[in-house]
């Protein structure tokens, strides 16, 4: 694909009258996580203020994805333990949600999986802030739900060609658009503002060598995509074994044979967010 | 285990994971079997779902077939594009270990439990 066409998709992508609309509160608790004056009670009280919100936020931290033992009970609870930037990717994927059910089927769950598998990954190779892989597990395949949104005519190709030729979703979007949505989330990560390491997790999940800066998070969401769809647990758009790179479980200082009590873990789990929706 | 409704839970059903109150107070623990009486005190406590042993549940309704057996069924079709390359074999031979092992364990549990 030549880069006018790849410029223009990405201008197609990125435009803004369609993208998810994140809450205004986002915006206003981004601005105040700048101010090194302000602090978690402030930034409580603003999301707090939207009791809808507040409660799918409570929601999501008390579920097993992101493996926090005990109640949290509120906001500002959340916000100590689990950090700003794990309750910002809460609320943007509360926010995309409705967007992301209507898109592709099957889609939410295959996310939520991941995440829940990708935080059991952290774990299992003692990493710290296990839920910020959560997070990245959640969003790693944004960038498919935006495409089938802004680009439906391309959305439809890509399904048609993993319908007809066998391939993987990611396979067919490199076929069809000369890119994957590992792109598009790198683009919606830069548009987002969003942290380096969800931003790596995002958008090398398919590639997790190739990360600069955070090569854990994409190799923890890499292995996790990868568990999910050996479970089938929702659906990634296509019903194929990933690619396991060898290279992620070093990455990570895992071997084969550890994914046995990752995958005891994951099974065990499951059933109890199976039912986590945001609606 | 399986996440299912209460209002498709039966006398009989043994539970996976302790019920709780919001407040994170244990209402029953898990491996109790539950009779008429547990369910009508749940209804009135308005518990929506509970987590109860094995797969009582088929099909897609109450969430995800983790069996192992299953799982094992689906490997020939999950793996059917990634045959011949040596670590995707590799791969897939310590997963076909793994859940058969995993399912003989079910299965023996579910006979246990069966008597």
């Amino acid at each position: 694909m030549d880069e006018d066409l790849k410029t223009s998709v990405k201008g197609q992508i990125l435009s803004i009258k369609d993208l998810p609309t994140l809450p205004k509160v986002l915006d206003e608790v981004s601005r105040l996580v700048q101010d090194p004056n302000a602090n978690t009670d402030e930034i409580a009280k603003i999301i707090s203020r939207d009791q809808v919100l507040s409660a799918k936020v409570l929601k999501m931290v008390n579920s097993p994805v992101y493996g926090f033992p005990g109640r949290i009970g509120t906001v500002q609870h959340a916000l100590v333990l689990l950090g700003f930037n794990v309750v910002r990717g809460i609320i943007i994927s509360t926010s995309v949600f409705d967007m992301m059910v209507k898109a592709m089927e099957g889609l939410w769950e295959h996310s939520l999986g991941c995440a829940l598998a990708a935080n059991v990954v952290a774990r299992a190779a003692g990493l710290p802030d296990p839920e910020e892989y959560s997070v990245a597990g959640l969003l790693h395949d944004l960038g498919k739900v935006v495409a089938a949104v802004q680009m439906p005519e391309l959305h439809e190709s890509v399904s048609q060609a993993v319908r007809e030729q066998d391939l993987r979703w990611f396979e067919a979007e490199r076929a069809v658009m000369g890119f994957g949505h590992d792109r598009i989330n790198a683009w919606l990560a830069r548009h987002w503002n969003l942290p380096g390491n969800i931003r790596e997790g995002m958008s090398h999940h398919h590639s997790p060598e190739t990360a600069q800066l955070y090569p854990d998070t994409a190799a923890a969401v890499h292995v996790g995509d990868w568990i999910v769809r050996i479970y089938e647990y929702g659906t990634g758009g296509d019903d194929q074994a990933a690619l396991l790179s060898r290279k992620a479980l070093d990455m990570l200082g895992l071997k084969l044979a550890d994914l046995d009590r990752i995958l005891d873990e994951f099974a065990g789990q499951l059933a109890e967010v199976s039912d986590l929706d945001m609606a | 285990m399986q996440k299912i409704p209460l209002t498709l839970a039966k006398p009989g059903m043994k539970l996976a994971k302790a019920v709780t109150r919001d407040n994170g107070m244990v209402v029953m623990g898990p491996g109790m079997e539950l009779t008429e009486s547990h369910l009508d005190r749940l209804r009135s406590m308005e518990v929506d779902r509970i987590t109860v042993e094995g797969n009582p549940l088929e099909g897609a309704c109450c969430g995800v077939d983790t069996s192992a057996a299953h799982r094992l069924e689906r490997l020939d079709h999950l793996f059917r594009r990634l045959a011949g390359d040596p670590w995707q074999d590799e791969v897939r031979g310590f997963l076909n270990e793994y859940l058969r092992i995993k399912a003989a364990e079910q299965a023996a549990r579910a006979a246990a439990e069966g008597k």
